[in-house]
């Protein structure tokens, strides 16, 4: 009985041919053009910061503070010509976020009379920057200046001092010079010394976890067909018992979820690189990885046979089943990622079964972890999809004794 | 065969079926009329196991039904109006579904699936997508996939809708020849001149209990009466109901048959001059009989929109 039940659904979806397309090449194409999209969304040494320098100083030190601002890679200079009001206003209203301009004297007062206040450098801000970048830059600049009379301080000091103190200031100025890379190394959770994860890595999980979902559509819409041709009703007149339907119906969606799961991340192995984004690489543990998607699956299956027996038509399932795959991608951290979310988003965000199987996901492709670690997310995800599959079975018995 | 004893079903406080008894012969072609919500899907339904009912006895292929639903459906099967297959599946594929899911297989398969084939005339189009084929290739693949089982009672509901003279008279070809096998059939449809070419029995069911119940030719014997049954040529619907509705004793019985009852030869002339008048030929005046249709409209009070 199984097996007849198996082939036939087998046999329709792969006869659907928007079915195969919602199911295999959209999440395919999706992960494409999003890794692609956000290639550089996590790499570091993207410029953040475009900004524009007016020198109006123009001595060596007001050079060395521009060439300062230069050598970081998360600010991108542009040689805008920015000097008169009109061309800085049009400047920061097309994109650049700051223009600085040195003034006249500046160094000057800077170095010669440190006892002064000194001429402030005049920061023009694009109108909708955000305060965080703000302070970030202000406290660039606030780095050059201090820079400037650092070197400056090394300079006067060096006549006055023996040749052995002289070395040890050289060396302790020296170490004001350093960069962040210098004095700073970073070490990212699960990846090997030196490793840092990919944009592919960190966001192909998340439209896995979507890709699943879609399953929903052909699922209840199949489902749907059934009951309205009375395929359904001659199958419990053949003596085929509401579980038994059920269970035809979850068996070979979630063999195809799992076909899914292997699809996208073959399309993130082997054809994401070839578009010179980074490759995915597997984590280090298989049966975590099954685990994630087995509960992710049932879940998706248990709410495509929700909507099935809960609506009447196709479309309504169609609509339905749009609308909950949607909101619960956007509300579960795979549209935008949780961290960027206000704190009551987040909380609602631990509600979608979409971020439990994303943190799932993203302990085996990012954090390198197992098993173990992925199963509070593995319960949730089986619990809620038998507690859905159960509320199905439990309508469509309902719904039985109503014919 | 079937045996039904005080049964009753209701919907809140709708009565579907009020006391229904009921008693079906072995090698029967049972019809069963009745007018749209008179309790016939309500009755199949229940007899098929898909419906629960309130109080009453029910026996099926001689046993109980509550207690052996799995055995009776195992040597019955429910052949739906709606066509209940799959479309993108073909016939073959289709057979092979719905019989797997009977856990029909091995030698039984075989026979069964070679006997629902041939019976429906279905080997030239087994390797065919459901939904490439006609309308009358889709509801003889229908009923094959109720052959399947190769079963002793057949549920029949209104299996030859919409489709063409052809096809229905091969499809009732076929139902016929179930009676050479002994298996016994129910036929629900409001298609009377079908019902009176393919049943041996009939029941007209009507709120909930049969209001007549016996042999088809022994009722339409019975119900000799003063009446005359016209049968016209190159007439149509539109023209009898007018003038039917000038004439109260007189009924539109199909698009090229009238019923005069409590006739005269007064009546008869006036009648034979209006249709001249209308230029409809007569094919045939019968007197003294009549036929289902003018019965069941005689019996049953919401008359003919519901036929």
């Amino acid at each position: 009985m199984f097996r007849a039940m198996l082939v036939k659904e087998f046999r329709l979806v792969g006869r659907d041919k928007q079915a195969l397309a919602a199911l295999f090449i959209m999440p395919a194409i999706f992960i494409l053009i999003m890794s692609m999209a956000l290639k550089d969304t996590f790499d570091s040494e993207r410029a953040l910061v475009d900004y524009a320098v007016i020198d109006l100083d123009e001595t060596a030190e007001s050079v060395a503070f521009g060439n300062f601002l230069a050598a970081d890679k998360g600010l991108h200079k542009y040689e805008s010509a920015a000097a008169t009001s009109s061309e800085r206003q049009s400047a920061l209203r097309e994109g650049l976020d700051f223009v600085v301009e040195i003034p006249a004297g500046f160094t000057e007062k800077l170095l010669n009379t440190p006892a002064e206040k000194p001429i402030p450098l005049k920061i023009y801000a694009a109108a909708d920057i955000k305060k965080e970048m703000l302070k970030l830059f202000q406290a660039k600049l606030l780095s050059g200046v201090q820079q400037l009379r650092l070197k400056d301080l090394k300079q006067e000091l060096s006549p006055l001092l023996s040749a052995a103190a002289l070395n040890l200031a050289a060396t302790k100025f020296a170490g004001f010079e350093m960069s962040v890379k210098e004095i700073v190394t970073v070490h990212f959770s699960g990846q090997l010394e030196g490793q840092r994860p990919t944009s592919t890595q960190q966001s192909v999980p998340s439209w896995i976890v979507f890709g699943l979902f879609f399953v929903i559509i052909p699922l209840s819409t199949i489902f749907i067909g059934e009951r309205q041709q009375n395929t359904l009703l001659r199958m419990r007149a053949m003596h085929v018992s509401t579980p038994v339907l059920l269970v035809g119906k979850i068996i070979p969606y979630m063999v195809i979820n799992q076909l899914q799961v292997c699809l996208m991340i073959g399309v993130g192995m082997f054809v994401v690189p070839l578009f010179g984004a980074d490759a995915l690489t597997l984590g280090r543990s298989l049966s975590g990885l099954f685990m994630v998607s087995f509960g992710l699956s049932l879940t998706a299956v248990g709410t495509a046979i929700l909507i099935a027996v809960s609506v009447k038509t196709v479309e309504q399932a169609t609509t339905i089943g749009g609308i909950i795959n949607i909101l619960l991608g956007a509300i579960g951290g795979i549209m935008v990622p949780k961290f960027y979310m206000p704190e009551v988003m987040q909380s609602l965000a631990r509600l979608s079964p979409m971020s439990w199987g994303l943190d799932g996901f993203l302990d085996i492709f990012l954090r390198g972890l197992g098993p173990v670690e992925v199963l509070p997310e593995f319960l949730k995800l089986v619990s809620l999809g038998g507690f859905l599959l159960l509320l199905a079975g439990i309508i469509f018995e309902r719904n039985l004794k109503t014919v | 065969m079937i045996s039904i004893k005080n049964l009753s079903k209701s919907y809140g406080k709708i009565k579907a079926l009020n006391q229904l008894d009921l008693e079906i012969a072995k090698g029967t072609i049972f019809g069963l009329l009745g007018p749209n919500g008179a309790g016939k899907t309500t009755l199949v339904s229940i007899l098929n196991g898909l419906l629960d009912f309130d109080i009453g006895e029910i026996e099926v292929l001689g046993v109980e039904l509550g207690a052996n639903l799995k055995s009776i459906r195992k040597r019955s099967a429910f052949i739906p109006q709606a066509l209940a297959l799959y479309d993108n599946l073909s016939v073959i594929e289709n057979l092979r579904f719905f019989a797997g899911i009977q856990n029909i297989s091995g030698t039984v398969l075989r026979h069964n699936l070679d006997y629902a084939i041939s019976v429906n005339r279905l080997e030239a189009i087994l390797e065919q997508r459901a939904q490439t084929l006609s309308g009358g290739q889709r509801r003889r693949l229908n009923i094959a996939i109720g052959l399947l089982n190769n079963p002793e009672l057949l549920y029949f509901d209104e299996p030859t809708v919409g489709i063409d003279p052809e096809s229905r008279n091969q499809i009732l070809e076929t139902i016929r020849s179930f009676k050479d096998d002994a298996k016994t059939v129910i036929y629900t449809s409001h298609y009377m001149p079908e019902i009176e070419k393919l049943c041996d029995e009939v029941a007209i069911i009507d709120h909930g209990r049969i209001i007549l119940k016996g042999r088809l030719a022994t009722l339409l014997q019975e119900e000799k009466s003063d009446s005359v049954v016209f049968e016209l040529l190159h007439s149509s619907r539109v023209q009898l109901d007018a003038i039917a509705s000038q004439n109260d004793d007189l009924q539109v019985v199909d698009a090229a048959t009238l019923l005069l009852v409590r006739q005269s030869s007064e009546k008869v002339g006036q009648l034979l001059a209006r249709l001249a008048s209308e230029e409809i030929a007569i094919r045939q005046l019968r007197y003294g009989t009549t036929n289902l249709e003018a019965l069941f409209l005689r019996l049953t009070a919401t008359g003919a929109a519901d036929v």
